[in-house]
């Protein structure tokens, strides 16, 4: 599949649209399921992606073939995710000021789920997808790409500009926030 | 053995992703888990909430979704092709251009060659014949001028049309040639109508001289490129059709004075 991916990168690069439709086609799942969940929304995950085809196309002479493709892919992709809730208002200028753990937890509690709410996993979808779409856009950013794509603290800090303790961060509060709807408080 | 800083639940999801701590610190969760039932149970809690987010549905794209994307993708990626290889189009003339300057000294002495010609004809006949006479001596270089310069475009579209279409190397060769031997009567036509005050058609001429250089040095090699490359700048530039309109032009103006 790899070697595949190669071999289309190679014949794209000439120009052949074909070619890059057929690693389009290869990434289209992969790439829809980090731009959704960065940006919580379809819509907005297909217009970031479309962006992230056609800035990947302009930029393909760029691609460094000792790198994988779809790597380099994913991260024009999250950019791209970025970029559209930017562009719809939805990135913090910058992150909230770190809390201590007991502070949140005392701040929050109040909504959290209690141990009835947890009968079915419907409501527990439902409870994961109200304590995502409260998370900020970088601390979605940040867990999805450690969490989802297992991207390393120093690849996520540079792809959100963020200082690696700013990441961390970001990733302990999106942690939080999910315990919250998933974990009964004791 | 030293005791250890306390272990925050922090600590434990950059634990559970092995990545932020230093060895020592893994090395010291590590052991305290081992050590810890308490710690175990809240790593636990951490694991037991990543696992739940790992079970929730994968987003799944739709099926259309491919081919939603290629729809719009595919004009811009064409649209951004084009203008590639424009670029690289304008870049070679421009790079020629750049190459032939030294030579356009030379040239300039058979240019000023052609203007002390000029000069003298016209001196010659304003000294003595009648103003009638004059008029129609300039009515007709105008049409001889006219008249040639259609026929340099004919050929010069017969080049373009030729070097844009043909994958042929034979074919290509020929046009090269032609192309070469159309540079120098095209910079020469470009003077005459200068001199005779058609400063359009001088300008469009000059605009033609780069393009006819670049065919007469199109290396062999990527001729079918370089085809498409010069389709995409005709089709940007409107060069041949341009070339088709001042012909055609030439051709009425010297009917006109006929």
């Amino acid at each position: 599949m790899l070697d595949d991916q190669a071999r289309w990168v190679a014949k794209a690069k000439t120009g052949d649209t074909l070619a890059f439709r057929r690693l389009v086609e290869m990434n289209t799942s992969a790439l829809f399921r980090t731009c959704v969940r960065v940006t919580g929304d379809k819509a907005i995950a297909e217009d970031a992606m479309q962006e992230a085809f056609f800035n990947a196309f302009r930029h393909l002479s760029d691609f460094d073939e000792r790198a994988q493709f779809s790597t380099w892919l994913h991260r024009i992709a999250v950019n791209a995710a970025l970029e559209q809730m930017r562009r719809r208002h939805r990135v913090e200028e910058a992150l909230p000021e770190v809390e201590n753990e007991d502070t949140f937890f005392s701040v929050t509690t109040e909504s959290a789920p209690g141990p009835d709410r947890h009968a079915n996993s419907a409501q527990i979808r439902r409870d994961v997808e109200a304590q995502l779409s409260r998370m900020t856009v970088l601390e979605r950013s940040a867990f999805v790409l450690r969490h989802h794509e297992g991207q390393s603290l120093e690849d996520i800090s540079a792809l959100l500009s963020l200082n690696i303790s700013a990441c961390k961060q970001a990733i302990f509060r999106a942690v939080r926030k999910l315990r919250l709807a998933l974990e009964p408080p004791g | 053995m030293n005791p250890i800083d306390p272990i925050t639940d922090d600590e434990l999801i950059l634990f559970r992703y092995r990545d932020g701590l230093d060895a020592a610190r893994l090395a010291d969760i590590e052991r305290e888990l081992s050590n810890s039932p308490a710690l175990r149970e809240r790593n636990a809690a951490i694991e037991r909430t990543l696992a739940r987010v790992d079970a929730q549905p994968v987003p799944q794209a739709d099926a259309d979704l491919g081919a939603r994307l290629w729809k719009r993708l595919e004009p811009r990626l064409a649209q951004a092709g084009v203008a590639a290889r424009r670029a690289s189009w304008s870049d070679r003339l421009h790079s020629l251009i750049e190459s032939m300057r030294p030579q356009r000294l030379a040239w300039s002495a058979a240019f000023a060659l052609v203007a002390a010609v000029g000069i003298g004809f016209y001196a010659g006949r304003q000294s003595a014949p009648p103003p009638d006479a004059t008029a129609n001596a300039d009515a007709m270089a105008l049409r001889v001028l006219d008249a040639y310069v259609a026929a340099h475009l004919r050929a010069t579209e017969g080049v373009l049309v030729t070097a844009s279409n043909s994958g042929s190397g034979a074919l290509l060769d020929g046009n090269r040639e032609l192309a070469a031997s159309l540079v120098e009567s095209n910079r020469l036509y470009a003077l005459a109508a200068a001199r005779a005050g058609n400063a359009r058609l001088a300008d469009f001429l000059r605009q033609l001289e780069p393009v006819l250089m670049s065919l007469a040095n199109q290396s062999d090699g990527g001729a079918v490129q370089s085809s498409e490359g010069l389709r995409d700048y005709l089709h940007a530039t409107d060069l041949l059709f341009q070339v088709r309109a001042t012909e055609a032009r030439l051709d009425r103006s010297g009917d006109r004075r006929t």
